[in-house]
């Protein structure tokens, strides 16, 4: 999914250098290249006229943004009531039993596994979603297939 | 058996959302057509204002008003904002209309533009809601095609433009003075009222917020008039309400029924009452933020009113049967409320990190005394001390637990 020819520099120009059209910018940059690495943050700042600081500022503030290297595989899941009363939490289990790893645990660089907020798509819950991918209505049997394809 | 008034689902399933001549066909635009003939938007805010539609968003304030304020400011530059930044767990009403009947809340938000003068408006858009967004920008581009906004709608001297704007997962946004932070390419953190946005808002000139579901009633009202609108649903909130409901009923999903319906009417009547085999324990009412009712508490009705002991929120059912293991919902409700945390005041930023903590400790169904005490101080520090809204909010459900379900 990796772009080659998407340079930092390209995406940009698409934006008007306000402030307002900061945070659709670095959502950008963020969906393109997985993450904005130091170098990047400074060009975004220095296309806007801000402070790196503000950069960091609101991008750290929105969860769909990061600034540290995503793992190969990052497995989310949707831990709301909603969720919760359709055995999400049996789920997170069975995966931290399954692959050996642990809850929000991020020093791990191959697989980390995290809880999210709520999609909106509370009629289909349990929902999972890994690498990007959103799967509805897992429960303990299905995850074992779902893992299978990323591991 | 009278038919119930529909007025946000009326055509849904009929028409096709990708296309607008579907929804012309069923009178769609037609308030606008006769609106810009002679816009008079003094007439159209009293018109809402008497009406009684209250904010579907969950707080419930009169639309009417903010109207009024933003109608009478003489600040030329007037701005917009269409909130449609779900994120409340179990609520995904707004995503529905988006998804069945985009022109509706297009229609909807140019006349509530039209209205209050402003220019410009914006429709921010909840990150994760990439269908609703693709109909979304089709409806918009149909809708510019037919001149229904952009430069002299329909051959007037009117003019509006309108632009999406995507968040990116924050569920504090969904707070009007954060998602004009966010807007605005800030943190979405919240900011001190007053001043209110209606007097200070998108860029600090006068900006009217409103959720998806609310600027969807306007055409309706506009074209039938403030009395038949206020004839539907109860005295206190007029109108219909969208509600999703969840969990262990029969019949999951969305109904679209006048407000001041009983919750026991809309369990057991609409939804078809309890699955198979399980037994109504609780059911929390307006997402993870909302209160909990238990079986006394059936007769309550769902309706925004000020005397109200069960805020209706945002109109998000859960229903609870007494198999679900109470852990698991606790530990649920402090993990969301500790993520989505905007950090920006202490007692909130610390007071939910504890609480997940504390929660965590309690998975084997034991809890120290030390614990309990603390839960209790976080508990009152949430409730009294933060600065917005979150703080209170991230302690209802706990606190309900607690005193109602006496888990410990």
């Amino acid at each position: 999914m990796f772009v080659a020819q998407k340079t930092i520099e390209k995406i940009l120009l698409d934006f008007e250098p306000e402030e307002k059209n900061l945070l659709p910018a670095l959502k950008e940059v963020a969906s393109v290249f997985g993450f904005i690495d130091e170098n990047q943050a400074d060009k975004i700042a220095a296309y806007f006229s801000l402070p790196l600081t503000q950069v960091f500022e609101t991008g750290s503030f929105y969860s769909e943004i990061r600034f540290e290297k995503k793992p190969m595989v990052l497995i989310e899941i949707c831990s709301s009531p909603n969720c919760a009363v359709n055995d999400s939490w049996q789920i997170i289990q069975e995966i931290q039993n399954h692959l050996g790893i642990k809850l929000d645990d991020t020093s791990n660089d191959k697989i980390q596994l995290r809880t999210m907020s709520c999609l909106g798509r509370c009629a289909e819950g349990p929902i999972v979603r890994v690498n990007g991918e959103i799967f509805v209505q897992v429960d303990k049997g299905k995850i074992y297939d779902i893992l299978k394809k990323y591991i | 058996m009278k038919k119930e008034t529909k007025i946000i689902t009326q055509n849904w399933g009929e028409i096709n959302p990708k296309k607008i001549g579907d929804y012309l066909k069923v009178g769609g635009y037609e308030t606008l057509k006769n609106f810009v003939k002679n816009p008079d938007g003094k007439k159209a805010v009293a018109e809402i204002k008497l009406s009684g539609l209250q904010g579907r968003g969950g707080a419930g304030f009169s639309m009417g008003k903010k109207m009024e304020c933003v109608f009478n400011n003489k600040v030329k530059e007037k701005y917009f904002v269409c909130n449609f930044d779900e994120s409340e767990p179990g609520t995904f009403k707004d995503r529905l209309i988006v998804e069945n009947n985009p022109h509706l809340v297009l229609e909807g938000i140019i006349l509530a533009s039209l209205i209050v003068g402003a220019q410009k408006a914006i429709i921010y858009i909840n990150g994760h809601y990439e269908k609703a967004k693709e109909i979304l920008e089709m409806a918009l581009e149909q809708a510019q095609e037919k001149n229904f906004w952009g430069e002299h709608i329909l051959k007037t001297k009117l003019n509006l433009e309108i632009e999406i704007f995507v968040g990116a997962g924050a569920y504090i946004c969904g707070e009007e003075t954060a998602l004009l932070n966010s807007l605005e390419g800030l943190r979405g953190e919240p900011k001190a009222r007053p001043p209110y946005p209606v007097e200070n808002g998108y860029l600090g000139k006068p900006t009217l917020i409103n959720n998806v579901e609310t600027v969807a009633n306007v055409p309706w009202i506009i074209k039938n008039g403030e009395k038949k609108y206020a004839a539907v649903g109860s005295e206190k909130s007029p109108g219909t309400k969208l509600f999703t409901i969840s969990g262990a009923v029969k019949n999951p999903g969305y109904f679209e029924l006048p407000l001041g319906i009983t919750l026991r009417e809309l369990i057991f009547d609409k939804a078809g009452g309890m699955k198979k085999g399980k037994d109504f324990w609780f059911a929390q009412l307006g997402g993870a933020s909302g209160r909990l009712l238990m079986e006394e508490d059936l007769d309550t009705k769902l309706e925004y009113s000020r005397e109200g002991k069960f805020p209706l929120g945002s109109g998000a059912i859960l229903v609870v049967d007494k198999s679900v293991p109470i852990w698991e919902l606790l530990f649920s409700w402090s993990d969301f409320f500790a993520r989505e945390s905007c950090g920006k005041c202490i007692p909130c930023r610390e007071g939910t990190f504890r609480m997940r903590e504390i929660i965590g400790r309690f998975e084997d169904g034991e809890i120290s005394e030390r614990d309990k005490q603390a839960l209790q101080d976080i508990l009152w520090t949430l409730e009294k001390t933060c600065f917005c809204p979150f703080g209170s909010f991230a302690a209802v459900a706990i606190k309900d637990a607690i005193q109602k379900l006496k888990i410990f």
